[in-house]
């Protein structure tokens, strides 16, 4: 892979690219699920490419990540699977229920805490997952194809969300190979192909925020 | 230039983590106990197989224990009986009573004199009337001396023994401890047994608990890799399992005691008519509470173990893909 971009700080901006063009692989060098072999992945001037293993943890609460198939646990309720990053954190029960009911209220899920997800639609599971990412507040923001089983009216609600996040200082990557999506919002778009970036400025090598 | 806050690190200022810290544990621990109930027969199929595995080799040590404390008062019972030559005045062996008596090796002296012990031997022997058709008398005086508890054990006496014959008036002495000998060389390899079996029976309880674990984390896949993904520490994701592995190894001890408990009080009858015919009035020893609590620690030692070993060995190889 040769790639070379920068997301500044509160940017919001698409990733886009066929499947297999190495979208979801570029989010994962990021999270550190996977390991670059070569070149320099940083946050906040932090190469985290070579980032010792036991810190990995606390890299991955500063980043909220969001997946097409959203990840959640079907035997928790709603609100045990918002509450998992910040119960991971160490807050105290009482901060987790005001921050849970807040991030509920922002994806428009408000009273359906006790819900199963299996009890809710796709586009509102997808919600769920979205609240989780953003419940503690990360300053970054990774989508992998959150769009990917909705129609384009959900679709299009799912971006307006990520809009309010990033009107509020949060620097969101959304990774789609929904083009049609991209072209009615006015954001910056980086174009994988074949592991290779096209558009996009480069600066550094691979630099986030 | 803005101070660069440090991704890698935790948020939450230190004071309160470490009260978090305490509450999760407790919070963490408790969840994993609701989490046995909510399987209760697997859960309850593992504890019994513990409970079994546990109280074998404590049913060997409270049988070790009996014994012991049964020998015990055997082991002190060691006399030397010394028999005195035919045709020695009755001066001279008062003069060996009071030489042996000055012994600091010797606790008690007895004497027998050669009417008594004939007399005796009418009464216990049966013969009666038979005996007094004899003309002389071919019992010998037997002098009984008790050892110092010092020289009670068998090498003890043994050493009093010799320098007891070498007394002119005695002809020679017995010491009934050979079979005393080896009812303690039977006790040793007892106890040697039940210390292997102990060790087996220990590592099957590892093996167990170890197993359970593997199972109960290859269940939790996905949640492990959620937790992995939203930022779980290692340590907090092993946590509830190893909080599992603690309540496995406490409730299998306790279980493993009231196993213990059943089987003394089903052999309790059976050992007293036993014991009855001997004319001893010792009663069947059951765990204290002492090690009731030690069995516990051990137990939940054995637990957390266990489920180290496994969440060790399975835990990393789960990661998010």
């Amino acid at each position: 892979m040769d790639v070379n971009f920068h997301l500044r700080q509160g940017e919001m901006a698409f990733l886009t690219g066929h499947s297999g063009a190495g979208k979801s692989t570029l989010l994962k060098l990021i999270t550190v699920i996977e390991r670059a072999t070569a070149g320099k992945v940083s946050i906040n001037g932090h190469n985290i490419a070579n980032v010792d293993s036991k810190h990995v943890p606390y890299l991955r609460r500063n980043i909220g990540m969001i997946f097409q198939n959203h990840h959640l646990l079907m035997d928790k309720s709603v609100f045990d699977n918002i509450a998992l990053p910040l119960v991971i954190e160490g807050f105290s029960h009482g901060e987790i229920r005001k921050r849970v009911a807040g991030a509920l209220d922002m994806v428009g899920l408000y009273g359906k805490e006790r819900h199963l997800p299996i009890m809710l639609s796709g586009g509102e599971q997808q919600r769920v997952g979205i609240a989780r990412a953003i419940v503690n507040k990360p300053p970054l923001l990774l989508a992998d194809e959150p769009t990917g089983n909705l129609d384009p009216k959900l679709s299009m609600d799912i971006l307006r969300l990520f809009e309010t996040f990033n009107d509020s200082g949060t620097s969101v990557l959304i990774a789609t190979h929904d083009l049609g999506l991209i072209a009615r919002m006015k954001y910056r778009t980086f174009t994988l192909r074949q592991g290779r970036m096209l558009g996009g400025e480069s600066t550094d090598r691979e630099v986030m925020r | 230039m803005s101070k660069k806050p440090n991704i890698t690190q935790s948020k939450l200022p230190l004071s309160g983590r470490i009260v978090m810290f305490f509450i999760r544990h407790v919070q963490q621990g408790m969840s994993s106990m609701g989490e046995l109930w909510r399987s209760p027969v697997s859960s309850i199929m593992t504890m019994a197989v513990l409970g079994v595995s546990l109280s074998l080799p404590a049913a060997l040590q409270v049988l070790v224990k009996n014994a012991e404390n049964i020998t015990q008062s055997w082991n002190n019972a060691a006399e030397i009986s010394l028999f005195i030559n035919t045709g020695r005045s009755e001066q001279s062996i008062q003069s060996l009573l009071s030489r042996v008596k000055a012994f600091r090796e010797v606790e008690t002296v007895s004497y027998i004199s050669r009417d008594q012990a004939l007399e005796e031997f009418q009464r216990l022997s049966g013969f009666g009337e038979a005996l007094s058709y004899l003309d002389d008398n071919p019992l010998p005086a037997v002098v009984t001396v008790t050892p110092s508890v010092k020289y009670s054990s068998p090498t003890g006496a043994r050493e009093l023994l010799v320098k007891l014959e070498r007394e002119p008036e005695v002809n020679f002495g017995r010491l009934d401890i050979e079979w005393l000998e080896r009812l303690q060389a039977l006790l040793k390899l007892l106890e040697k047994t039940v210390l292997a079996i102990a060790a087996l029976l220990v590592l099957a309880v590892v093996l167990v608990i170890g197993n359970t674990i593997r199972l109960a984390i290859m269940n939790r896949r996905t949640e492990i890799e959620v937790m992995k993904l939203v930022g779980a520490t290692e340590a907090f994701i092993q946590r509830p399992f190893l909080y599992t592995g603690i309540w496995y190894g406490v409730i299998g001890g306790v279980l493993a005691w009231l196993i213990i408990n059943i089987l003394v009080w089903y052999l309790d009858g059976a050992l007293a008519e036993l014991l009855g015919l001997y004319g001893s009035q010792l009663t069947i020893q059951s765990l204290t509470f002492a090690e009731l609590i030690k069995l516990v620690l051990l137990a939940s030692f054995l637990g957390w173990l266990g489920s180290y070993l496994s969440v060790r060995q399975h835990l990393r190889n789960i990661e998010p893909s």
